[in-house]
């Protein structure tokens, strides 16, 4: 083959020159020690500038092993659990070692869930109104699809458009003048164009057309100053809920990789307690219950503690769910108490309310799924929960929310965000396989309908859904003295199943990001699950011992 | 073996600065890892290592980025980047499909690399990649998602290049002023580059223009083993048994190496004479073992009688480009803008 070198134009052909070149960039800045590379940094790997030897050592080190096991790749070592890959060095490290050590000693982090039954989890509302079995028995078959995953988040603008067709981008045009007149207080402009929105809404299908209506309908009620009645009424979210968890993965997703963790820091621990910071209907509970059930050794003792809103007939809605799941415990074969407590805000409750047992007898977690946001409608509120957090010494503290910037202090930049993050939301259960007329999806829709009021609507205190992304989330729990428990490849990996299994759609996506996993439509994250310990201590199993 | 893999590793390390094989390596190290010898491919590992980065309509350095779905049945997406404007330094939504300003705008179609296997268009490298080309050539890069293998095989990729294709063409916000035409370069590396050449074929045929191929390390091959292959073989990060493994992966079962998508200049190929393929620009690293497949596509283009420029790179090797930290990085940036630039 003859190689043609006329046209060759680069410099770095030249050897001395290489040389140079390569003895300038080995000698990287002293002073950079402690710095991550920047160039790996922009590519998403966190390598220290003095680390980076250390680590190609490494890489050489794993390759001679490797390169003597066997010809056919090492695929196998695919089936480890792997933690952040952003810590090249961490992760390399982790390879060889267990690469070179057989796995005789079984590092208590590196739990294998496989026992974790995804059947478990309620596939339809989980508790009928008969008392009967919630669902347990449902087979489905587990598919073995393959499903990729997403972009990570910063403090950016993701975006995905699904419709970019000439009416649905008027329409939205219409809405951001809206907004923006709204911002101004020019609101003559701003109901002229909401009727506007109204007619162009009107000549949409799908996804678009709800989202605009739902909009508009809040922009209204901001211009008029008419604000929902039962915005106050938390109970009935509560019950929306249950469509909601029906139609979409979402909360699924939310309970499932919240459950892992919980499940990992659990291992060794013979006596459980679970603080559920929102029990609503409790449908959490029943998948962690039989995950604990099947637990090699036996299962622990499960207490659960559940908070919630006062009802507005008084009932005792948690007592309910309590009993409900007292049945399941009893079915099971699980030593189970329930504890049901009613506050109007997590910032009332005191730790020494909920009876906490010592780290040496009980092991707690701490579960909040989408209910950390609302606490931010009132100054105080978030650190008077996170320090209460604190104080019942959990090992492990489990934290969903939506991943989403809806709390900014303009107006019109939250109306924005809060556009492309709901058309994305109704998107997805346009998507999803749901019969476009169920009672179900109009349900879930309303939902998040009324959260879109909330966000576009209310101010001051009425405005609870004040999302964040997991950025701001992290800030706030480091600062707090928490530190990331990092869910893994397994996580990953059965979350990824579990969207096969229950998400008929085929644009949701899991991705991991330093330790967390968010779950999207496409390329755009809608929520993220986090897990958190006290900095300074293990989330292993040394906090906790065996009692007989 | 193992000492001549000391000499391989010693050898690998001198040609490129110590984060650049840090960074291959460990992409070699975790491709591994996916690869199981039944041809199936550990996907959901894939997925969780891959370090990706979200779209970005706050601009970076100029460049904003959005995604869009082109085809929700197959849910093919793309990533379209832009340059921020001075007029509107911060676009908003009704502002991603304003019509491009220029007399002559060029949109660079890129098809990200990973041997039809791996990464993705929000992967971090891709991301990062094609932000600079946005730069480089003041054009709008249109990033495609397209289907990888062994879950989906050939002609997969092609088609979503070609869906891709005619969405771009299609798009008035992206016609340059001077002839209210969409000015459409491909681009790619490896499997990427591969994806380019087979796109630019069926739109030629199709009778819309493509301005400029720009193939990166363009991933072709054949059954023979060449002496490049050979000399090469395990000794700058790749192996022939991965890119085996990967062909294997992306063909038709029962396929081998000859089949016109690897080997397009080979017994099964077909000539592009008397076809208006467009002018390319074809990068070969002098490191890389498939060189001679490289090289011997430039000679198929010539025989045709087609305008083909080489960069031939002597000392480099895969994945010089992902980072700017040497000569052949910038060498090759300059030409792929001079040779959009060129376009007038």
């Amino acid at each position: 083959m003859k190689r043609d070198h006329q046209e060759i134009s680069g410099s770095g052909s030249k050897p001395a020159e290489s040389s140079s070149i390569k003895g300038k960039l080995w000698e990287e800045d002293p002073d950079a020690g402690g710095m991550d590379d920047e160039l790996l940094a922009v590519l998403g790997y966190k390598v220290r500038s003095s680390d980076m030897a250390d680590v190609a050592q490494k890489l050489e080190m794993l390759e001679k092993v490797m390169g003597t096991a066997q010809e056919d790749g090492i695929s196998q070592l695919g089936d480890t659990v792997h933690f952040n890959p952003s810590d090249l060095s961490g992760w390399v490290q982790n390879l060889l070692i267990e690469f070179n050590g057989p796995t005789t000693t079984p590092d208590p982090n590196f739990n294998d869930d496989s026992e974790y039954d995804l059947r478990a989890i309620p596939g339809v509302a989980a508790y009928p109104p008969v008392k009967s079995d919630p669902g347990l028995e449902n087979t489905r078959k587990r598919a073995k699809t393959e499903s990729s995953s997403s972009s990570s988040s910063t403090t950016t603008r993701p975006v995905v458009l699904i419709d970019s067709q000439e009416a649905g981008v008027r329409l939205v045009h219409t809405l951001m003048a809206c907004a923006e007149a709204v911002q101004q207080d020019n609101l003559k402009l701003a109901d002229a164009l909401v009727k506007h929105i109204g007619l162009l809404a009107s000549s949409q299908t799908g996804a678009m057309r709800k989202v605009a209506t739902y909009f508009a309908e809040a922009l209204a009620r901001r211009i008029y100053r008419i604000f929902p009645p039962d915005s106050l009424d938390p109970s009935y979210n509560d019950k929306l809920q249950i469509p909601f968890y029906e139609t979409c993965p979402y909360l699924k997703f939310a309970h499932f990789t919240a459950n892992q963790a919980i499940l990992e820091a659990f291992s060794m621990a013979s006596r459980v307690h679970v603080i559920d910071f929102g029990l609503k209907q409790g449908m959490q509970w029943p998948a962690l219950m039989q995950a604990l059930a099947l637990r090699p050794g036996g299962p622990p003792e499960f207490r659960l503690t559940g908070i919630g809103p006062p009802q507005p007939d008084n009932t005792d809605a948690l007592q309910q769910v309590g009993w409900k799941l007292a049945q399941l415990a009893e079915r099971i074969g699980i030593e189970f108490e329930f504890r049901g407590f009613v506050a109007n805000s997590l910032a009332d409750l005191e730790p020494e309310m909920l009876d906490i047992r010592p780290p040496e007898i009980e092991v707690v977690a701490v579960n909040a799924v989408f209910e950390l946001h609302p606490l931010l409608a009132r100054p105080g509120g978030i650190e008077k929960v996170v320090s209460s957090i604190k104080a019942m010494k959990p090992k492990i503290v489990t934290v969903v929310e939506q991943e989403a910037n809806h709390n900014g202090p303009v107006f019109l930049d939250r109306f924005t965000e809060a556009l492309h993050y709901y058309s994305t939301l109704f998107d997805s259960l346009e998507g999803s396989g749901v019969a476009p007329a169920s009672q179900d999806l109009a349900m879930s829709e309303l939902y998040l309908g009324r959260q879109i009021c909330n966000v576009v609507a209310c101010e001051g205190m009425d405005r609870v859904e004040r999302h964040e992304p997991l950025t701001q989330w992290r800030t706030r729990m480091e600062t707090a003295g928490f530190s990331t428990v990092h869910l893994g490849s397994n996580a990953y990996k059965q979350a990824s199943m579990l969207l096969a299994l229950f998400a008929s759609g085929d644009g949701y996506r899991v991705e991991e990001n330093n330790g967390c996993l968010m779950l999207g439509w496409h390329t755009r994250p809608l929520i993220a699950t986090s897990a958190w310990r006290l900095a300074g201590t293990e989330s292993g199993s040394e906090l906790t011992q065996e009692l007989s | 073996m193992a000492g001549s893999n000391e000499v391989n590793l010693n050898e690998c390390k001198m040609v490129v600065p110590l984060n650049t094989w840090v960074l291959i390596s460990s992409f070699k190290l975790a491709y591994n890892l996916l690869r199981r010898p039944d041809g199936t491919f550990n996907r959901h590992l894939a997925e969780f290592l891959d370090r990706k980065v979200p779209a970005n309509l706050n601009p970076v350095d100029g460049v904003f980025s959005f995604d869009v779905l082109i085809d929700r049945a197959t849910g093919l997406l793309c990533r379209i980047y832009r340059p921020a404007t001075a007029e509107e330094p911060e676009p908003n939504i009704v502002e991603l499909e304003k019509p491009v300003v220029g007399d002559v705008v060029p949109v660079i179609i890129f098809f990200h690399g990973g041997s039809f296997a791996h990464s993705s268009a929000n992967s971090a490298i891709y991301d990062t990649l094609c932000r600079r080309l946005v730069g480089i050539c003041k054009a709008v890069v249109v990033s495609v998602n397209y289907r990888r293998a062994p879950e989906n095989r050939y002609p997969c990729a092609y088609d979503d290049g070609w869906t891709a294709f005619k969405w771009v063409n299609s798009r008035s916000w992206l016609q340059s002023r001077k002839d209210s035409k969409v000015h459409i370069y491909l681009a790619g590396d490896s499997s990427g580059g591969n994806i380019a050449h087979h796109v630019a074929a069926r739109a030629v045929e199709s009778g819309i223009d493509v301005l400029g191929n720009i193939l990166l390390n363009p991933m072709f091959g054949g059954q023979e083993r060449t002496e490049s292959e050979k000399r090469l073989d395990g000794k700058y990060f790749v192996t022939l048994r991965d890119r085996d493994w990967y062909w294997r992966a992306f063909l038709p079962e029962g396929e081998n190496r000859d089949h016109p998508a690897c080997n397009p200049f080979g017994p099964n190929g077909r000539s592009l004479e008397g076809i208006k393929f467009p002018k390319s620009l074809v990068v070969v690293a002098g490191l890389d073992l498939i060189q001679d497949w490289q090289l011997a596509y430039v000679e198929g283009l010539r025989k045709a009688g087609k305008e083909v420029k080489l960069l031939y790179m002597e000392q480099a090797t895969i994945g010089f480009y992902l980072l700017p930290n040497n000569n052949h990085f910038h060498t090759v940036m300059d030409e792929i803008s001079e040779f959009v630039s060129s376009d007038c």
